[in-house]
């Protein structure tokens, strides 16, 4: 369904020395320095697959999903959707596809909601009886009849990202592009935006590739993940995998009867964990330590802490994605092992 | 055809209301026009009482006057800020949301813009005609309104509308290419309005200047329309001038379709 091929994106950067006299000199002599956004990324989604597409702060996402929807055009490389390159044929391609930018709204600002999904409808030439089926579906998981007659400028953001998603869903695309579509929303909304992804995937099979920095949607949402970081894909694989390979990080919670004797415990020393591998932390009542189980398995941790405290309760938590990923984040293990 | 049309309704209609939201900026925008209308009208009065005869250059005082207000007038009904919106959401960025749309780029602009003017000309139309009217009627003497004379000047005004519209889209998707927009835009509009006979009518310029300048898509913004207006024009030189407007139309028009496919290879769609 998508097929990306060695994409590379270069900006063209203008240098501008501070004060006056610097912006006199760019006019005359600008002095250019090419940024390389995406360097060289490939990878393939399967019709009705949800992928996640994740990578910290500045790693060249949202220069990937431009690029995919047509609105930049790659340096170099190539990609192909639904058959069609997005930069050729324009009209024709974004028919097909949905695209969500969490940031930005797509919907004409001062139109009031219903007209703009009628706007929407025309655009896309959606039947009279499959409008109604599909904002029905809409309305029922989206919950938008509470501001539907209100002008998009007025909503509020989780109102309009909902708006915004539902405009996206409307014409039944083949492949769904959202690019940070729960960003600065509430427990609740979030839970309904992930709910109108699952079921359009379920009943329709659209392809959807989803970025987003809560790792939560991807748990929930997406089988495979593609990372990458500062350009270059450094990840590409199941989530499961990524968990057993990566993830030997546990996490011991208990809380002390006496919050002095957390000095008893030298957990370093006895079990000659590196710096990395171990992190200890406590709010006063309950004790957090993060662990590294490869060096030291859960039993002998639990039964080290029981010989030499007492405690209220205690508990061991597997490890998380979010901490995988924040280890992957600051390189702390090496994906090419 | 008309399946195609009606993907576009929803876009006037998004600029009606869109104009309807925003009206007291146009009250305003309105008012410095009128002001800028007669401080034209008493410059011009002052040249026509200081100069010996009663011509100048084939305009008699009261034609004057009447061709001001008919400027004022045109310039308003032709009027189109493509080259800023285009600058504008060049700059932000919301451009990427109109190319994500399965509709044409510049269809989209200009019949938002249709829209826009739909609610200001319908509005201003009547009472400004007539107010020109009542004006040329008190110099003159005599009741001049004609009507074929005012269908032509409307079909004029179309074409020049046009013509101004995709010259400033044009013109906008140069400047983004060559980065410079804003002193660009200043330097445009008063280049423009000299052009276009809005500052002085161009039977003012000498001989060859006059015919260069009749020949430059300028002169059929503004100046075509009022002369066909006033009368100015036989009915061969109306046809003549006409159809160059038509030339004009679709020359900008097809320029603007390359001009764009240059322009959206530099996108740099910037956020996110
Ligand atoms: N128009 C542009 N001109 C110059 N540099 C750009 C431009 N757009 C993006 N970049 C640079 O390219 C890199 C990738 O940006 P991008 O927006 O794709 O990151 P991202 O992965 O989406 O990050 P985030 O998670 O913060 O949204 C960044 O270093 C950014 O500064
Ligand atoms: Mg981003």
């Amino acid at each position: 369904m998508i097929h990306v091929d060695n994409l590379r994106k270069e900006f063209k950067k203008v240098n501008k020395e501070p004060g006056l006299k610097g912006s006199f000199k760019a006019l005359f002599k600008p002095n250019y320095e090419i940024v390389t956004a995406v360097d060289g990324i490939s990878f393939d989604v399967p019709k009705g697959e949800i992928l996640g597409f994740i990578g910290p702060n500045g790693a060249g996402k949202s220069t990937v999903i431009k690029m995919l929807t047509g609105i930049l055009t790659p340096t170099s490389g190539q990609c192909i959707i639904n058959e069609q390159n997005p930069t050729q044929n324009r009209k024709k391609y974004v028919k097909e596809i949905g695209v969500v930018f969490g940031q930005r709204t797509q919907l004409w600002w001062d139109l009031p909601l219903r007209e703009t999904y009628a706007v929407l409808k025309e655009i896309y030439e959606v039947e009279e009886s499959e409008y109604k089926k599909r904002m029905e579906f809409l309305n029922e998981v989206l919950e938008l009849d509470d501001f539907i007659t209100s002008p998009v400028r007025t909503l509020s953001l989780g109102q309009r990202m909902r708006a915004d998603i539902a405009a996206s869903m409307l014409h039944n695309p083949k492949v769904l592009f959202l690019d940070e579509p729960t960003i600065g929303l509430d427990v609740v909304v979030k839970d309904n935006i992930r709910k109108a992804i699952e079921k359009i995937n379920a009943e329709e099979q659209t392809t959807v590739i989803l970025t987003t920095h809560d790792l939560a949607d991807i748990e929930l949402l997406s089988k495979r993940i593609v990372m990458i970081d500062k350009g270059n894909k450094v990840f590409d694989g199941k989530i499961a995998d990524l968990k057993s390979k990566y993830g030997q990080m546990r996490e011991l919670v208990f809380i002390l009867e006496n919050i002095k004797d957390l000095e008893k415990l030298e957990y370093k020393s006895h079990f000659k964990f590196k710096d990395d591998d171990l992190s200890v932390t406590n709010d006063g009542i309950s004790v957090k330590v993060r662990f590294n189980n490869s060096v030291a398995p859960v039993a002998d941790m639990l039964s080290y802490t029981l010989s030499k405290i007492s405690v209220k309760d205690i508990s061991v938590k597997d490890a998380d994605i979010e901490e995988i990923i924040r280890r992957l984040y600051k390189q702390e293990v090496d994906l090419n092992d | 055809m008309t399946k195609r049309l009606k993907i576009y309704t929803p876009f006037i209609s998004a600029g009606i209301q869109e104009t309807a939201t925003y009206r007291v900026d146009l009250i305003f925008y309105l008012l410095g026009d009128v002001l800028a209308c007669f401080v034209s009208y008493f410059i011009w009065k002052a040249v026509f009482i200081s100069s010996e005869s009663e011509f100048l250059h084939g305009f008699t005082m009261p034609q004057m006057i009447v061709y001001i207000f008919l400027m004022f007038l045109t310039s308003l009904l032709i009027y189109s800020d493509g080259t800023y919106n285009i600058g504008e959401e060049i700059r932000d960025g919301s451009i990427a949301m109109r190319m994500l749309k399965p509709v044409s780029y510049n269809a989209t602009f200009l019949f938002q813009e249709i829209g826009n003017k739909l609610v200001t000309n319908v509005i201003l139309i009547i009472p400004l005609v007539a107010g020109v009217e009542v004006v040329r009627t008190y110099v003159t003497g005599e009741i001049q309104f004609n009507i074929l004379h005012f269908v032509l000047y409307l079909i004029s005004c179309v074409m020049a509308y046009l013509i101004n519209f995709f010259f400033n889209i044009c013109f906008g998707f140069i400047a983004f290419i060559i980065k410079y927009l804003w002193g660009a835009n200043m330097m445009k509009n008063c280049v423009v309005g000299f052009l276009s006979g809005a500052i002085i009518p161009l039977a003012f310029l000498p001989d060859t200047l006059e015919k260069v300048f009749l020949f430059l898509p300028f002169s059929s913004l503004n100046y075509t329309p009022v002369m066909i207006y006033m009368g100015m024009y036989n009915s061969s030189q109306t046809a003549f001038y006409l159809g160059l407007q038509l030339f004009w139309v679709l020359f900008f028009w097809g320029l603007s379709k390359l001009l764009w496919s240059g322009a959206s290879k530099r996108l740099s769609v910037q956020g996110g």
